[in-house]
């Protein structure tokens, strides 16, 4: 029986790819033969064939090669068979995006979109909206609007997706087609009706008011299309997501009734969209919760493989939030645990694991287990995800679990698996101090033989931070050191770190340490090298704070910024020393940013975008602070430049209600030694174009306006901005208060279809924006502690202290306070303080920052529960004022 | 070549197929005048300015023509060359009533038939002196001497005077080309 599928197959093989062997640039020679009269739509057809497959396999084409094949295509045009016409939009499409003179093809492109050639239309608009630009546009604007309202549904349909392509490049120019896709809309076509809705979704997106509109009659009329009524779901919850988060949700709003209406419709994709959308919404409380869970119940005995996985995945997320409400499925989880889908065998297990109960769990861990190596990678961190949750919830079985993930740590996987796993080991080892030492000791393991450099180096980071503070923290140096003999160099020079923290926070240690670091001296590697030196000669000195300082705490400043300003350090010699304390710090990432499916990703998609499950790993590579991206603007503007290097920027504040004639939102940037404001204003009048736009604002006394920046021209949709800069006060204690703004500006009454300004003349207007307040969080950035008690030891003795009690009488809970705390002061709780162990009384609170010009501060806040919450807040900082005002500004 | 073929030849029996190139600058009349060549059922409605190119076919006499009407713009006129080396005809139309660019027209005109891929070549050349209805339009031997057609010596040509609207001189022009196609043909074989 295995012979014989083993011949299979090769067989299977052998018939295989015929472009296995194709090659570059015999295609691109081969092109040639389009230029032949007459041409042979056979042979061309496979030329062009084993273009695209190339293309789509990811081979690049340079410019002048794509150029040069695009030119053989369009002489391609000459030949009236059916296939190779359309082998030729499809080619013109992906060559699109890289040859040059494309426009070439408009006339010809236009002529079958418009033509007789049913076969030729749908396919030439697309080809067409591939290669038009902005000024292109208008010349095919015309034939656009008859498309979309064509007779003919896969001519409409492609006229209606390609407008949504070119929304990206000319919005203004799409809006105005806006009749004919309306009239699409009433399309008796599933697919036109949906495309159609999408289009003049995307048209009506930024006006809430009128998308509101929109799905109140569409709900009403009963669109024909199951996927236009899906997108309507989706458009509603967007809807009610706002609604939400602005305040003003109601609990019976019509468009959850809607929403509701749908689990009764007749598509079955309809419904589990409702389904899907109610368990998803924020505000759906249980009872709202339980219809749409019966329906997903119903799913999970369907014969449809689809709508058993789609069920139990939407169950297994919803088991996060509600367990409770899942609890009445496990019957049918417990059934689907032997479907023969292991996907959906996989989910249904992963379900009953959250939902289940401490006891369970053997049974489940064993069940899995049997299939585990079956399923893919994306399965398995399934499995691991709930085995996260579960350790979260029962430590007790903290043990069981982690022999298991070490065990899968062990077996074959690609690196987001294998992060994955990691990743839920080293939570374990932060929730649970129980489980510290066996996580390492798997960790430890784990990196003997870890084929992934990055998963290498971030354990041995974690082995470094601690290690030494576990109770023997010598055992771990044999398997640091086993990395420098063993593995490449990004690897050893991360174990040199690993060992260099050993070496600082353990005195009987260093001997030895010295003794390996000196031998990593030899090493081939460069940056091995370096880091051995700069370890070995700062434990060398012995001097504890040294060490804390560049060992244990490490940078504290933003990468880019320190290259930025050390590239222009060398570009001017001096003789002065480089001042580290004139680079911009880094921002503690916070979680917001890490995890991006919080907010980013929905705003920008055109429906609201399911959560993103990208991996930690991955999300904070790729986040900027919000300093350097406000930097980079800053920098833009000339009259900024002498202030020196930015320090914080706040969060935009609104300034105004979000659906008036203006819109102004302003960010607080604090320099040195001084405050620029910087306001963004829309608007959204479109008879009217606003020119030199400023801010006028009532400080309080000790401000002095040092610039003003207006912005010129402001017309209409736009946003300008405009900026005013302060010195601050010199009285730290003046820096804090209230500004009273107002937006000025001249108004010019102009065209709304043209924006042209009726006549030279203005007038001067203004409009009242809402105060806004500058805090100590304005002038404070966040740092970490790597080991807070070093560095508050430290600072006993080089910094001056303030203390005060105070008694927080209208807070009613520790977590509410410290909350509120960490807010106010605007600075990072190190050292996981944020987090208060359930049915504690009494808890401490760490906190680090810098304020603007460099004076670190520490804060130990001390909190009590009795029948208030009281405080006991101690502060060190190099300032004395800056101590004075953090304690006051708490008071 | 079978004695069968060559005297289907002779006669001139046998379909023959060319690529010609029809150029000029924009709001010469190009496409007007490809258009009236064309079937019945096949012209188009309205013309409008070319972008690009578009090929169009029709027939005179047993010759099946393949057109590449090219876009006269500023901007596209670059863009004729690709077009350059797979053309056994040039169809070059002028507007003569525009005197005012008549210096354009010879510059484009010299750039084409300095071109590599043209010069050297022995193809038929037809130039149309369009527009002729306008009150004030240049003959077409006043155009002939203004674009320098004399210098011409290695390649056939002929002008006529065109009204692309009403189709006047258009046959004359288009049977002299099949004239030309045909010999050409017959003396290669
Ligand atoms: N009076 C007159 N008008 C003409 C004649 N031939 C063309 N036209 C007009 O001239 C204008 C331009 O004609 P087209 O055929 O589009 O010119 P074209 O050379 O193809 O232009 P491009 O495609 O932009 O290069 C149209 O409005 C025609 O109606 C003619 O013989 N006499
Ligand atoms: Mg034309």
């Amino acid at each position: 029986m295995s012979a014989f599928r083993r011949d299979k197959k090769e067989e299977e093989e052998g018939s295989g790819n015929p472009f296995q062997n194709i090659e570059k640039t015999t295609v691109l020679q081969e092109t040639r033969t389009f230029n032949d009269t007459p041409v042979n739509p056979r042979k061309c057809t496979h030329i062009l064939t084993k273009i695209l497959y190339l293309l789509n396999q990811g081979e690049q084409l340079s410019t002048t090669e794509a150029t040069e094949a695009f030119f053989a295509m369009t002489k391609l045009f000459q030949s009236r068979d059916v296939i190779l016409r359309r082998m030729v939009y499809l080619g013109i499409k992906e060559l699109s995006a890289i040859a040059e003179d494309l426009i070439i093809v408009t006339s010809s492109l236009t002529k079958d979109m418009t033509g007789k050639e049913d076969l030729y239309r749908a396919a030439a608009i697309r080809a067409l909206c591939s290669i038009t630009d902005v000024t292109t546009l208008q010349g095919i604007e015309r034939y656009m609007k008859q498309a979309i309202v064509d007779r003919n549904s896969a001519v409409s349909s492609a006229a209606l997706v390609s407008s949504l392509h070119l929304t990206k490049i000319a919005g203004d120019v799409v809006k105005r087609w806006v009749n004919e896709v309306q009239e699409a809309v009433n399309s008796d076509s599933v697919m036109v009706q949906y495309h159609a809705l999408g289009v003049l979704y995307h048209i009506r997106k930024s006006d809430r008011l009128a998308v509101n509109k929109l799905v109140a009659k569409l709900s009403h009329m009963s669109l024909k299309s199951p996927y236009a009524v899906c997108m309507l779901i989706r458009i509603a919850c967007k809807l009610l997501e706002d609604e939400d988060s602005s305040g003003g949700g109601s609990s019976d709003s019509p468009l959850f009734e809607f929403i509701e209406s749908c689990l009764r419709h007749k598509s079955e994709m309809v419904i589990y969209e409702a389904a899907h959308a109610i368990v998803n919404l924020r505000r759906t409380t249980s009872r709202e919760l339980a219809p749409a869970v019966s329906v997903l119940q119903l799913f999970c005995s369907s014969p449809k493989p689809t709508l058993r996985f789609a069920a139990v995945r939407t169950l297994n997320k919803v088991a996060m939030s509600h367990p409770e409400a899942v609890t009445a499925c496990n019957l049918d989880l417990e059934n689907l645990i032997t479907d023969s889908n292991r996907s959906v065998a996989t989910l249904a297990i992963t379900t009953l694991l959250k939902t289940g109960a401490e006891s369970s769990v053997d049974r489940l861990m064993k069940q899995i287990a049997s299939f585990v190596s079956e399923i893919s990678d994306e399965f398995k961190i399934v499995v691991v995800q709930a085995i996260r949750a579960l350790c979260l919830k029962f430590p007790r079985k903290h043990s069981v679990l982690m022999n298991f993930l070490s065990a899968m740590l062990r077996d074959e996987g690609g690196l987001e698996y294998k992060a994955s796993i990691a990743d839920t080991i080293i939570t374990i080892i932060e929730e649970n101090p129980e489980a510290k030492e066996t996580g390492l000791a798997h960790l430890c393991e784990f990196i003997e033989d870890c084929e992934h450099t990055s998963l290498a180096v971030r354990i041995l980071h974690l082995l470094g931070k601690e290690g030494p503070r576990t109770k023997q923290p010598s055992r771990y140096i044999r398997f640091i050191y086993n990395r420098v003999i063993l593995e490449n160099a990004p690897v050893r020079a991360a174990a040199v770190a690993a060992m260099a923290q050993f070496g600082a926070a353990c005195p009987d240690l260093l001997p030895n340490i010295q003794v390996l670091l000196a031998r990593c001296q030899m090493d081939t590697d460069d940056e091995v090298r370096d880091r051995a030196t700069y370890y070995y000669s700062i434990l060398e000195t012995q001097d504890k704070p040294l060490a804390n300082h560049y060992i244990v705490e490490g940078l504290q400043v933003s990468i880019p910024s320190l290259e930025r300003a050390l590239h222009q350090y060398t570009m001017n010699p001096t003789d002065v020393p480089f001042d580290m304390k004139c680079v911009p710090l880094a921002a503690v990432p916070s979680e917001e940013i890490v995890n991006p499916s919080a907010k980013g990703g929905q705003a920008d998609g055109m429906l609201i975008s399911a959560a993103s499950s990208g991996s930690k790993v991955l999300a904070v590579a790729a986040t900027v602070s919000r300093e350097e991206s406000y930097a980079e603007k800053l920098r833009s503007v000339p009259e900024l430049v002498a202030f020196g290097p930015l320090f914080r920027s706040s969060e935009p504040v609104e300034l105004t209600e979000s659906e008036t004639e203006y819109v102004v939102r302003c960010i607080k940037h604090s320099f040195p030694q001084h405050l620029v404001l910087q306001f963004d204003c829309v608007n959204t009048l479109s008879d009217q174009l606003l020119e030199n736009v400023r801010v006028e604002v009532e400080t309080p006394t000790g401000y002095q306006l040092v610039q003003e920046i207006p912005c010129p021209r402001l017309s209409y949709s736009e946003t300008g901005t405009a900026y005013l800069v302060f010195q601050f006060p010199e009285e730290l204690g003046a820096t804090v208060g209230t500004f009273n703004a107002t937006l000025k500006f001249l108004v010019k009454d102009c065209d709304p279809a043209t924006g042209l300004p009726d006549s030279d003349e203005g007038y001067d207007d203004e409009y009242m924006l809402e105060d806004f307040e500058v805090t100590l969080g304005d002038q404070i950035q966040k740092v970490t502690k790597a080991n807070f008690g070093a560095a508050w030891e430290e600072a006993g003795a080089t910094h001056c202290e303030l203390a005060d009690t105070y008694s927080l009488s209208n807070m009613g809970t520790l977590e509410e306070a410290v909350k509120n705390i960490i807010s106010f002061l605007g600075m990072q709780p190190v050292e996981r303080s944020d987090r208060i162990p359930e049915g504690k009384s009494s808890h401490t609170l760490l906190l680090a920052g810098v304020f603007r010009g460099g004076y670190e501060i520490l804060v130990q806040v001390k909190l009590a529960l009795a029948a208030a919450v009281t405080m006991q807040l101690t502060v060190r900082s190099t300032n004395p004022e800056v101590a004075e005002l953090v304690t006051s500004a708490v008071g | 070549m079978g004695f069968w073929d060559k005297l289907v030849n002779l006669l001139g029996l046998k379909k023959k197929e060319v690529n010609i190139l029809v150029v000029g600058l924009n709001n010469s009349g190009k496409s007007t005048i490809i258009n009236h060549f064309k079937n019945e059922e096949e012209k188009l409605p309205e013309i409008v300015p070319t972008v690009g190119f578009n090929v169009e076919k029709f027939k005179n006499r047993n010759v099946g023509f393949t057109a590449f009407d090219m876009s006269g713009q500023g901007r596209y006129r670059d863009l004729w060359e690709h077009y350059y080396k797979d053309c056994q005809g040039v169809v070059f139309v002028i507007d003569s009533s525009d005197r005012l660019r008549l210096v354009v027209v010879r510059e484009e005109l010299d750039l084409l038939l300095q071109h590599p891929d043209i010069s050297g070549r022995r193809f038929p050349v037809l130039f149309f002196a369009n527009k002729m209805d306008v009150r004030d339009a240049l003959s077409s031997v006043k155009i002939a001497a203004g674009l320098g057609l004399e210098r011409i010596l290695d390649k056939p040509w002929h002008i006529c005077a065109s009204n692309a609207l009403t189709g006047e001189g258009l046959q004359e022009g288009v049977e002299w080309l099949t004239q030309q196609v045909r010999e050409v043909v017959s003396n290669r074989s």
